[in-house]
């Protein structure tokens, strides 16, 4: 179970996926870099085309390719570099040590297969187990991510549970070998919000009971707020800021991530105006020289147009691509 | 319902809209009623924003199309400026529909790709008669600037655009034809948090100089609690609290209203580590045969035995501050300190039934 370097589990060096589209090459992922220690999780930060999600997917070597490519990079996945191991071996880690839920259950289920059989062809490949083995683990995992009457519901097919029962019968298949990685991309975007915290609960449970390190992708900066341990702020390709989930909130080192912050509405103030950041997400096959956020940074200079900014470290585990990274994070100290 | 001195712009009456379905088999033929929307009654005051919030299926964008009638009522009033719209012709209904505006969702299928920016803005001029050729011209402009969009786009395409500008074209097209009431459906939904403040924003400031009226639908809280004066929320097709937004949010209620607002992330570790979450067991019942009494029963931590008999009324609670529960009531508002298996919104209900 334990990773061999410093505790860490994970850990994503300069990573580059590249696309090539008509339009140019699109630096989907463009030199991230992050680690992520056992047992802990990681939050990835980003608003769409920010490149959380094909990070996510390079890590499993999910990247359809052509049109897509990890030009450079190293993922040391428990001492071993994922970019270099066979087909066959990624295949083997792949639903078993490293194991994804996805936004949308229904794109991940085949509709066509009783979740009984999706369920067991996990373990029976990975586990070797035998079909009475794998059914009757199928029905223990449905039964511990909270489905009532598994037994009876095990031979169902996709289409007859509900949105929030689907994200549980996909969070059952991706714990059925006990990863030792859980990636959730955007896990509840498409739930209701009760069902959200029923399923952020179960996340946060069976963490607890397994002790695997998660990955959680998303938009919502409230949910990264109750359940990570770090935080990596993306932005065109690019880790801007990453940080301790505390300090992040408290003393945000970018701008980016503090005009994030500031954007999204707190129901427990008053009413006024919302901050708002200005302009669009950039083109990624056309991206400005200098900094990529710096048409829509208030504190933009000549410098940021010009010139790519540096990652600048803050405190220990604080770091923000920023060329006045330093004056952003005095300024969010004293303002707090 | 709440006491205001304007009088309102619209007031929605017992408004119900029931679907049937086809259903059983060729030779077992039985009938089966979505029952969307059952029994609301709202009054929206000129320039506020009423927010209307609850999870998929409550029945709220049924609601809202309803009221303008892009959905034909079951049943019910909806009174506008001194006509009932259930009550017009189509051919009234229509000319109504210049005061009548909607927003939706999906800026991506909302908008017809073929044509212009120019065009689909423009279209409702036409279509109310009320600019032509260069005048038209000029107010399209005029609306394009008003939503932050660069006028030089006028000859483009709706995929020439990203999902925050696209929005900003529907906003457009629906203030073309200066309405005084807009239904907004999710309006923010689909787009990214950073895009979300600017429509929220957009929207706001067009509410303060065009003296505009809405129901702000969405399923986000958040949202709500930022736009909205008051908020009524809504599940399985009824209300179950109303009053103002901060109220709501800080002090709300009925317990699905808490355990919604409990359910929603906040923003700060400090205040999330904290946090006691009511998680809600089960999912939302299916509209097709909802649950006797209290709709919420099924999921309700509080039940108790008459709820599942008796459907609790929209009452007033505190002043300006309505709630659909048996187990609460003027004099009793805070349920956690109601005696157990005591239910004292009984008296309220029957009492306000005679009235």
């Amino acid at each position: 179970m334990m990773a061999g370097n410093n505790g860490n589990l994970l850990s994503v060096k300069d990573l580059r996926t590249y696309f090539e589209t008509e339009d140019g090459t699109v630096k989907a992922v463009d030199g991230i870099s992050f680690e992520l220690r056992s047992g802990e999780t990681l939050g990835i930060v980003g608003e769409s085309g920010s490149g959380k999600s094909v990070a996510n997917l390079s890590l499993m070597r999910l990247i359809p390719n052509p049109p897509g490519k990890i030009v450079s990079g190293s993922i040391m996945f428990d001492g071993r570099d994922v970019l270099k191991l066979s087909p066959r071996e990624v295949r083997d880690i792949r639903g078993k040590r490293i194991a994804m839920i996805f936004q949308d259950p229904m794109t991940s289920l085949n509709p066509f297969m009783r979740v009984s059989k999706q369920l067991m062809e996990v373990t029976q490949l990975h586990l070797g187990h035998t079909r009475k083995q794998a059914r009757e683990h199928a029905i223990k995992m449905l039964e511990h991510v909270g489905i009532p009457d598994a037994r009876e519901r095990v031979d169902s097919y996709p289409h007859e549970f509900s949105g929030g029962m689907r994200q549980r019968v996909m969070i059952a298949m991706a714990l059925s070998c006990e990863p030792e990685l859980l990636i959730a991309d955007e896990p509840t975007t498409a739930l209701d919000v009760t069902i959200q915290a029923q399923i952020l609960e179960l996340i946060k449970r069976l963490k607890a009971e397994t002790g695997a390190s998660v990955i959680l992708i998303t938009h919502d900066l409230g949910v990264v707020a109750g359940m990570t341990d770090h935080i990596i702020v993306m932005y065109a390709g690019k880790v801007f800021e990453q940080a301790v989930t505390t300090e992040l909130f408290e003393r945000p080192g970018n701008p980016y991530t503090r005009g994030l912050l500031r954007s999204v509405p707190d129901p427990t103030d008053e009413q006024g105006k919302l901050y708002q950041i200005p302009g669009l997400p950039p083109d990624l096959a056309h991206l400005p020289p200098g900094c990529p956020f710096a048409p829509r940074c208030e504190r933009a200079e000549d410098i940021c147009r010009q010139k790519f900014p540096p990652y600048v470290q803050l405190t220990s585990e604080h770091y923000s691509l920023c060329h006045f990274a330093n004056e952003v994070f005095a300024e969010s100290t004293e303002t707090e | 319902m709440i006491e205001t001195d304007s009088r309102p712009l619209i007031s929605v009456r017992d408004l119900k809209v029931h679907f049937s379905l086809p259903s059983g088999s060729l030779f077992r033929r039985s009938r089966q009623v979505v029952q969307a929307v059952d029994g609301v009654s709202l009054d929206v005051f000129p320039g506020e924003t009423l927010g209307l919030v609850g999870e998929s299926g409550c029945g709220k964008t049924t609601l809202g199309r309803a009221v303008l009638r892009l959905i034909e009522p079951t049943a019910g009033q909806i009174l506008f400026r001194g006509n009932d719209l259930a009550q017009l012709s189509n051919s009234a209904m229509r000319d109504e529909r210049r005061h009548l505006q909607i927003i939706f969702q999906d800026p991506y299928a909302s908008l017809n790709p073929r044509m212009t920016v120019s065009q689909i803005i423009g279209e409702p001029l036409e279509t109310f008669r009320l600019a032509r050729g260069r005048a038209k011209q000029e107010r399209v402009q005029q609306l394009m600037e008003m939503v932050g969009l660069s006028a030089r786009f006028l000859k483009r395409y709706p995929h020439e655009f990203s999902g925050g500008q696209r929005q900003r074209i529907g906003i457009a097209r629906a203030l073309a034809v200066d309405p005084a009431f807009i239904v907004a459906d999710e309006p923010i939904s689909a787009l990214d948090v950073s895009i979300q403040a600017q429509i929220m924003n957009l929207l706001d400031s067009l509410r303060r100089q065009k003296q505009l009226t809405y129901l702000f639908i969405s399923h986000d809280l958040r949202a709500i609690r930022h736009v909205s004066d008051r908020v009524a929320v809504m599940y399985l097709g009824r209300i179950v609290e109303l009053a103002d937004g901060k109220t709501v949010y800080n002090n709300p209620l009925m317990p699905y209203t808490k355990a919604l607002i409990s359910a929603v992330p906040v923003p700060d570790p400090k205040i999330e580590a904290k946090r006691l979450r009511i998680v809600l067991e089960g999912d939302v019942p299916s509209p097709i045969n909802p649950p006797r009494g209290c709709r919420f029963h099924t999921r309700c931590p509080y039940a108790v035995e008459v709820c599942r008999e008796i459907e609790p009324q929209l009452v007033q609670i505190k002043p300006n501050h309505l709630a659909a529960c048996l187990r609460i009531s003027p004099e009793e508002p805070d349920i956690d300190r109601v005696a157990p298996g005591c239910a004292p919104g009984l008296m309220t209900q029957s009492a306000s039934s005679m009235a």
